[in-house]
C-alpha cells in the first residue's frame, strides 16, 4: 500500500510538472501560478485511489476521484471557491496533450492488428463512432430544446 | 498495479520524449482550417498521439517504453478525471438542472446500432457485426462480449476490431469530427458536448476539446457537460449495453438477414 502511494505520487508529479511546462508554453500560464493547482489536482487523485483500495467493493478509482474531485469544488463546500480558483490555472487540454503523447506510444503496438483489420472494418467503425455521437447529439439538443436551456 | 509496473517512474527516456513532445506540440498550438461550412480543429493532442506513434518506429522509442507507457495513460486520465471533477463541482446547479437531457442521451449511444448496423450487414459481414455495433466497443464492452460469445468467436473479432479502431484513432477521430459538426450543423455545442463523453476519457477530450476551440466563450459549460456525460457513460454504459443495446443489435441482425436471404433466394431463383 505505502509503496503504492510512493509510486503513485511520483509519477502523478512527473506527469504533473510536464503539464505545467505544457501550461505554460501553449496557454501562457506561468508554471508558479499553475502550481498550487496541479498539486490540488494530484492529491485529489491520490485520495481517490487510496479510497478504492480501501473499501472492497468493485468501483475503477476514476469514480472515486471524480466523485471527490466534485466534493471539494461544489459551491456548498467551503474553501471550494479557492480551490476552483487554484485548478482553473491548469487547463483540460494541457492534461489532454501529455496523456495522448504516452497513447501514442503505446499504441505503436497495435499498430500491425490495425493494419490487419481491413477496409470493412474501418468503414463499420466510423459509423459506430458517427452513430453514437450523433445519435446523443440529436436526444440532448432536443431534451434540452423541451426544458428551454438553449 | 502489478509488481512488474512498479518503477515505472524510472523510465527517463520515456517521460523525457513525452515532455519533447509536449513542447513541440503546444509551440505548434491549435490550427483550424475550413471545410465548406464546417470549420476542421487540429490540436496539440491531436499532433502528440502521431508523433508518439511515429516515434515507435524510431529506435527513439524502444517495447519497453511503449509498455510502461500503458499504465502511465490510465494515471493520467485519473489526473483529467480529477480537473473534470473540479469543472463539475461548481456546475453542478447546471448540470442537475440538464439532467433530464444528461440521461437522456445516454439512450442516444444506440444510435451505432441503427447506423452502423444496417451498413456493416450490407457489406457482408456475419456475426462479427453484432460485436461491431452493439456499442462503441470501450473496455467493458469487450469483457461483455468475451463473457458471452468467447474470444475466438466472429463476435469477439468484431468487438476487437472496433476495439482496436477506437483505441488508435479514436480520439483523432471525435477531435476532427466534433468541431466540425458542430460548426457545420445547426445542433447546439452544448448538445454536442453531452455527445462527447461516450466512455472514453481520450476521445471525450479530444471531442470537447474541438468543441472549446471552436466556441471559447462556453468553456466551462462545454467541458462540465461533456465531462459529466462522461462519468454518466462509464457508469450505465455496460449495463445499457446487457439490457437493451445487445439484444436490440440481435434482433435487428436477425431482420436484416432474413430479409437479405429472401433477397439472395430470389436473386438465385431467377438466375436459375
Amino acid at each position: 500500500m505505502l509503496k503504492n502511494i510512493q509510486e503513485w505520487t511520483l509519477l502523478l508529479v512527473i506527469f504533473g510538472f510536464v503539464s505545467l511546462l505544457g501550461n505554460w508554453v501553449g496557454y501562457e500560464v506561468m508554471p508558479v501560478e499553475a502550481v498550487p493547482g496541479i498539486i490540488v489536482l494530484v492529491l485529489i487523485c491520490l485520495v481517490g485511489l487510496i479510497i478504492q483500495k480501501l473499501i472492497p467493493v468493485n468501483i475503477p478509482s476514476v469514480a472515486y476521484v471524480a466523485i471527490v474531485g466534485v466534493l471539494v469544488s461544489m459551491p456548498w463546500m467551503p474553501g471550494s471557491e479557492q480551490i476552483v480558483e487554484w485548478t482553473n490555472s491548469v487547463n483540460l487540454l494541457a492534461l489532454a496533450t501529455p496523456i495522448l503523447a504516452y497513447a501514442g506510444i503505446a499504441i505503436g503496438r497495435s499498430w500491425t492488428d490495425f493494419v490487419n483489420l481491413g477496409w470493412r472494418s474501418i468503414v463499420v467503425a466510423v459509423f459506430v463512432m458517427l452513430g453514437t455521437f450523433i445519435g446523443s447529439a440529436l436526444i440532448a439538443e432536443i431534451t434540452l430544446r423541451i426544458q428551454g436551456i438553449i | 498495479m502489478t509488481e512488474e509496473r512498479k518503477n515505472l517512474w524510472k523510465d527517463w527516456r520515456l517521460h523525457a520524449v513525452v515532455l519533447a513532445i509536449v513542447l513541440v506540440t503546444e509551440l505548434i498550438g491549435t490550427h483550424q482550417f475550413s471545410v465548406g461550412p464546417g470549420v476542421i480543429l487540429l490540436l496539440p493532442m491531436l499532433y502528440a498521439i502521431i508523433i508518439g506513434l511515429a516515434l515507435y518506429f524510431t529506435p527513439i522509442i524502444k517495447d519497453k517504453q511503449s509498455k510502461n507507457a500503458e499504465p502511465l495513460i490510465i494515471l493520467g486520465v485519473t489526473l483529467l478525471i480529477a480537473k473534470i471533477g473540479v469543472i463539475i463541482g461548481p456546475s453542478l446547479p447546471q448540470i442537475i438542472e440538464a439532467g433530464p437531457a444528461l440521461l437522456l442521451q445516454e439512450f442516444g449511444n444506440l444510435g451505432t446500432i441503427l447506423i452502423a448496423l444496417p451498413i456493416a450487414v450490407f457489406l457482408g459481414l456475419k456475426r462479427e457485426s453484432i460485436g461491431m455495433t452493439h456499442s462503441v466497443a470501450r473496455e467493458p464492452n469487450v469483457g461483455l462480449i468475451m463473457d458471452k460469445f468467447g474470444f475466438n468467436s466472429p463476435e469477439g473479432r468484431g468487438v476487437m476490431a472496433i476495439y482496436i479502431f477506437g483505441t488508435v484513432f479514436g480520439a483523432v477521430f471525435m477531435g476532427l469530427i466534433s468541431g466540425f459538426l458542430a460548426t457545420l450543423t445547426p445542433l447546439h455545442p452544448l448538445s454536442f458536448a453531452m455527445a462527447s463523453g461516450i466512455g472514453s476519457g481520450s476521445m471525450m477530450a479530444a471531442a470537447s476539446g474541438s468543441l472549446v476551440a471552436a466556441f471559447p466563450a462556453m468553456e466551462t459549460d462545454i467541458l462540465a457537460f461533456a465531462g459529466a456525460s462522461n462519468l454518466l457513460s462509464l457508469s450505465t454504459g455496460l449495463y445499457m449495453s446487457i439490457f437493451i443495446g445487445l439484444p436490440l443489435t440481435e434482433k435487428l441482425y436477425d431482420v436484416l438477414t432474413k430479409r437479405k436471404d429472401k433477397k439472395d433466394q430470389n436473386k438465385t431463383r431467377i438466375g436459375a
